[in-house]
This record gives structure tokens, C-alpha cells and sequence, in this order.
């Protein structure tokens, strides 16, 4: 291993390589943002970028708008405190898109919907709509304002200058550009960004590994084993799965069922150009998706290896990335590395608010004022992009610890409270609205209430566990599952059963031309889900 | 016709939910049976880390592509009895 300088300050010094790399990138953001502008005359080109985006491009920017600041900040400082536990988490938020093309998003994408909840008016009627909106614009908040305020902490190392400051700059010109370009600006800026990202993080550690010793820098993301003996030396844990069979398995309600009913990944598969070329797409996000998502893993394998080798510790271990880069390499490629960060946070971020503004915009609206003219929905559209931006932003500045202590404790909430009522109403006819109402309202605020951040004696789990979300949604998901289901049951007999409107939009959905009453209507199988559900529910509550 | 393809699309959805649950939660295979663990290294990594990234990379695509042809494939049968019903019924074009 090459001796190194260990920097007191991990501010850039050469910031002007850094502003013109990064200038030169926004200029493109905004000249495909432009170009994007001029190609939307429609809503259907403003949130779905007119159902034409092919798989490719879709694939690419699937894997962006999925790729978040965390990607590049966030993993690997929870990789140098979990260590390999939370590489397991990481590599199953692969499953979002297929699991949502495969269960929901051809046949939403099949009646031209916008968001998920274009479904839920159509399945379940105006209130639930309003219900399940509000939560998902909840998360989407949560979601945004954990990527503003990276970007300011991104261009506050760049620039050493203050959060405040690094903030306006960083959300201005960002939300800037988004407004600009609509969805076809989005999905094309979100394939570029993702080319981005991929460059920037892979090379730079590729470099970043030679200097430690690692014959493999020539393919970093899968070829560091020969390190292998070296980090057990001076971490002998490094490898250890270290939770028990309960930890792993609640990733599945929380962090794979959660991103599931995430709008923005949702609206991903709608912009494709088809059923079909959404399906392929699939396939280029997998690829995409694993080659970024092994090299931060690499990054995280490399963070630890470092603080373990050097004793220096990392006092801002969100930061490893750039830190490395900042140790090791010259000052242009660390400049590399922050546009790549700002690549991933600005493409999710976009992704964020164009679903604010389709969840407000269309969805919302389209039960307040139902009549609107398209003309006036289209400026509405924009302008509710540009509120959902600068409502982020102003929140950012000071924000309530509730809404920022993780995002990844809010897919937790999006599964309680959403993902059963988009999963069973496409599914199951039987799938009642006043059912989904009460289970997604009683299981959202029990999710919350349980979590470590509200009432600090009422907690389910502990640690980080109960931080992320896991231990509570172990208990809050499948009971979301079993309430819906044995509700809807009781609903209908009561009388207040789907129309046959709302049970026919199944068949159409699902692309056949007639109605049958016994597809998708039995109930054996749901009740074998319900009584399910119910045990790793009360399997959740045991002692953590 | 129309219910063996109703049949097929519940088996098919089924199948690819459970290849890629397992290709993304392939670690759990290795909590849930601590004997795999010690099954040895691959390209110099542990098999339990190596593995699981590659399910979760490469085995994902796998799935995927096979999910494409299939799920395409299901798409056109649809459409075919779908045709073949409205042309029974007079529905049908000239």
C-alpha cells in the first residue's frame, strides 16, 4: 500500500476544476431539460412524458431516479458501521421495478396512469384517493428534503461555505431545470445522470483501490477478493452476517414491499413506450442498477479498510466517498466524483417532485376540480412542480427531525399504509374501499407511534433496527395485509361490496376484453394470506 | 382457452414473485442455514458475500429477461383469444 496524506480539512482546495466540471454538466441538465420543455404540450408529456420513453433510455433512467444521493453518501456510511448486514439491505432495493412491473405497473401502465393513485380512483373512489395520496406525498417530501439537503451538504464540502448558503445554490439551480423539462426532460436527464453516476463512481475507486493494494481496480465493483485476507486481519468481523434470521427476513415487509408503491419508480413503468419495451427495460435497470449498486459496496469494503488501517476515524462518515477521493486522488477526480453525487441526488430528486406534482397536480386536483381544461391543468401541472420544489427546499433550511431521520424508515410507512391497497385492488376484486381507508389510516399511525421518534416508551425493536423502520414494520405491514383483507370481507357482506365498475377495471387492467366474474375473486386465498399475515405480525412484537 | 391463460398468468406472476425474492434475498438462505457459509470462497471472496451480490446483479437479470419473454409471450396470447372471442361474437373487423 502506497503511503498517503491525510488531509485535516476534507474541503476541495482546487474549486474551480470542481465548478467547471460541474458546470459543464448542468449546462447539459438544462439543455436537455430545454429540449425536453419543447417536446411537452400535454399532461400525458408532462407526467408521463407522453408514454414513449424506449427501454434503454427507461432502463437507464429506472436506475437513476432509484439511485439516490444515499447511494453515493448514505450506503457506505452505513456500511462502515453495519458492515456486510447492510450490503444484504442494499442489494434487495433491486427488486422495486421488477416486482412493481410484474405485479402492477403493465397493468396501470395499460390505462395510461400517471401515479398509482390514477388507480386508486378508479379502483377504490375519490376518499381513499385522498387518503393514500396524502401519504405517499408524505413520503415524497421526506424523500426530497433527505436529497436537498444532501446536495447542500455536497456543495458545503465543495465550497466549504455555509449549509444555508450551499442550499439556496445547490435547490435554485436544481429545481430550476426540473420545472424546465417536465417528465420527457426528467427521463432523459435521468438516463444521462445515470451514465454519469456509473463513470463516476466505478473509476475513481477502481484508483482508489490500486492505491491499497487491490490487484483487481481494473474491475472494482467484483474484483477486490484479493483483499479479502488482508481486511479479516485487521477486521476480523468484516464478513460476519452478525443479525438473526428475523433481521433478514423484515428487510421483505419494509425495505422490498415499501419502494414497491413508491410513486416516482412507479411512474417509471408508465412512461414506457409499451407493455412490452416496459418489460425489456427491466432487464437494462437489473444490469445498470447492480454495476453502481457492487461498486458502493466497494466504497463502503474500502471506507473500513482505511479507518482500520490509517486509525484515522471518519467523523462525517456520510461524506466516505468524496473523503476517499479527496485522500487518494488528484483534485479534478474528486470533482468527478461530487458531480456524480450531485447527478444521483438531482435524479431522484426530480423523480420526487415530478410525483408531487402528478400525485397534486392530476391526481388531487382531478377530484377537486374535475371539469379543469386541459390548457389550464397543464400550467397547473408545472406549478405544482414548482411549489412541491420550493415547499422541499424551504424545509430543508430548518428541518423537523421528524421528517429527516430517515428515508429509509419512510418506505416502512409507504408499505403500511399504500402498498396493500395497490397490490389487492389489482389483484382482488373483492378488495373494499372503506377497508382500505380504515387499515391504511390504523396502520399508519401505529407505525409511527412505534417508531423510536414520536413516544419514546412505546417503541417496537431497538437500535437500528427500530431506526430504519424494520422492527415496526415486521409488525405493521402484515397487519395492513390481514385488517384489509378481513375487513373487505366483512365490508361486503355488509353490503358495501365494489361496484361492478370498479370489479370489471380488473379484467381491463389485466388486458382481457370481457368480464368473468371468478377471476381474480376467490377467497381462499386471501384469507390463507390474512391468517399469514397475522403470525409474522405477532412474531413482529416479540422481543427484539 | 381464456381460463388456461387466466390459470397461466396466476402461475407465472407466483413463479417470478418467488425467483426474485430469492435472487434479492439470497443472504437470508445463508442466516436461515449457517452451513452454507463455510461452503469456501469464490474469486477470493467469502461464498456468503460474493453470492448473494451476484443473485442480486446477475441473477436479477436473468429473471428479468426470462420474465420478458414469458409475460410478452402471455401478452400476445391474450390478445390472440381476445381476437379470436370478438371474431366468434361478430365483433370484429372486416
Amino acid at each position: 500500500m502506497q503511503p498517503i496524506k491525510i488531509p485535516e480539512v476534507f474541503v476541495m482546495t482546487d474549486v474551480w476544476t470542481a465548478v467547471i466540471i460541474i458546470g459543464i454538466m448542468f449546462a447539459l441538465f438544462y439543455y436537455i431539460g430545454y429540449r425536453g420543455m419543447k417536446m411537452t404540450t400535454s399532461t400525458d408529456d408532462l407526467y408521463a412524458a407522453g408514454f414513449k420513453i424506449g427501454p434503454i433510455a427507461n432502463g437507464l433512467a429506472m436506475a437513476s431516479t432509484w439511485a439516490s444521493l444515499a447511494t453515493f453518501l448514505g450506503v457506505s456510511a452505513l456500511i462502515l458501521k453495519l458492515q456486510v448486514p447492510f450490503v444484504y439491505l442494499w442489494i434487495q432495493w433491486a427488486l422495486s421495478i421488477p416486482l412493481i412491473t410484474l405485479l402492477y405497473g403493465t397493468s396501470m401502465r395499460r390505462m395510461r396512469a400517471y401515479t398509482p393513485c390514477t388507480f386508486i380512483k378508479a379502483r377504490y373512489g375519490n376518499p381513499a384517493t385522498m387518503v393514500i395520496a396524502c401519504w405517499m406525498i408524505l413520503v415524497m417530501i421526506m424523500y426530497a428534503l433527505g436529497q436537498l439537503i444532501g446536495l447542500g451538504q455536497t456543495v458545503e464540502v465543495l465550497f466549504g461555505v455555509k449549509y444555508e448558503i450551499a442550499l439556496l445554490i445547490s435547490g435554485v439551480v436544481v429545481i430550476g431545470y426540473m420545472v424546465a423539462g417536465g417528465m420527457t426532460g426528467a427521463s432523459y436527464n435521468a438516463a444521462f445522470q445515470m451514465v454519469i453516476m456509473m463513470i463516476t463512481m466505478v473509476v475513481p475507486i477502481g484508483y482508489v483501490m490500486k492505491l491499497m493494494g487491490s490487484s483487481g481496480w481494473w474491475f472494482p465493483p467484483l474484483a477486490y477478493g484479493d483483499m479479502t485476507e488482508s481486511m479479516l486481519k485487521v477486521i476480523p468481523t468484516f464478513f460476519d452476517t452478525k443479525y438473526d434470521f428475523r433481521w433478514y427476513f423484515a428487510l421483505i415487509p419494509a425495505f422490498t414491499l415499501g419502494p414497491v408503491a413508491l410513486p416516482h419508480l412507479a411512474a417509471r413503468v408508465f412512461t414506457s413506450s409499451s407493455l412490452k419495451s416496459a418489460r425489456w427495460a427491466v432487464v437494462w435497470f437489473a444490469l445498470f442498477l447492480g454495476f453502481l449498486f457492487s461498486a458502493t459496496y466497494v466504497v463502503g469494503f474500502a471506507g473500513n479498510y482505511f479507518q482500520a488501517t490509517t486509525g484515522v476515524i471518519i467523523k462525517k462518515p456520510d461524506q466516505i466517498t468524496l473523503i476517499l477521493q479527496l485522500i487518494y486522488s488528484p483534485q479534478w477526480v474528486a470533482a468527478f466524483v461530487v458531480a456524480g453525487a450531485l447527478a444521483a441526488g438531482v435524479s431522484t430528486l426530480n423523480g420526487n417532485l415530478m410525483a408531487i406534482a402528478a400525485l397534486v397536480g392530476s391526481d388531487i386536483l382531478g377530484i377537486v376540480a374535475p371539469k379543469m381544461d386541459p390548457k389550464r391543468k397543464l400550467k397547473v401541472g408545472f406549478i405544482c412542480l414548482a411549489a412541491g420544489g420550493i415547499v422541499a427546499l424551504l424545509l430543508a433550511f430548518n428541518p423537523p427531525t421528524f421528517l429527516v431521520t430517515s428515508i429509509l424508515w419512510a418506505f416502512g410507512l409507504l408499505a403500511s399504509t399504500a402498498t396493500p391497497g395497490i397490490l389487492m385492488g389489482v389483484w382482488w376484486k373483492q378488495a373494499n374501499k372503506y377497508a382500505l381507508i380504515v387499515s391504511s389510516m390504523i396502520c399508519g399511525i401505529i407505525f409511527i407511534v412505534i417508531s423510536p421518534y414520536v413516544i419514546k416508551s412505546i417503541v417496537v425493536g431497538k437500535g437500528v433496527t427500530a431506526a430504519l423502520g424494520m422492527s415496526g414494520g415486521l409488525v405493521t405491514i402484515p397487519l395492513s395485509f390481514a385488517l384489509f383483507i378481513i375487513l373487505s370481507l366483512i365490508f361486503n357482506k355488509m353490503g358495501w361490496a365494489p361496484s361492478q365498475e370498479e370489479k370489471s377495471l380488473l379484467d381491463r387492467i389485466h388486458g382481457w376484453n370481457d368480464y368473468r366474474e371468478n377471476r381474480y375473486n376467490g377467497t381462499g386465498w386471501p384469507v390463507a394470506v390474512a391468517i399469514v399475515c397475522l403470525a409474522i405480525s405477532w412474531w413482529g412484537l416479540q422481543p427484539w | 382457452m381464456k381460463e388456461k391463460l387466466y390459470k397461466k398468468e396466476m402461475v407465472v406472476t407466483i413463479v417470478f414473485i418467488i425467483l426474485y425474492t430469492l435472487c434479492a434475498h439470497t443472504a437470508s438462505l445463508f442466516v436461515l442455514f449457517p452451513g452454507l457459509q463455510g461452503l469456501g470462497h469464490m474469486w477470493g471472496f467469502p461464498i456468503h458475500y460474493i453470492v448473494p451480490i451476484l443473485t442480486g446483479w446477475f441473477g436479477m437479470a436473468i429473471i428479468a429477461v426470462i420474465a420478458a419473454i414469458v409475460c410478452n409471450k402471455l401478452d400476445d396470447e391474450i390478445e390472440a383469444a381476445n381476437s379470436a372471442d370478438d371474431a366468434a361474437s361478430g365483433k370484429g373487423g372486416a
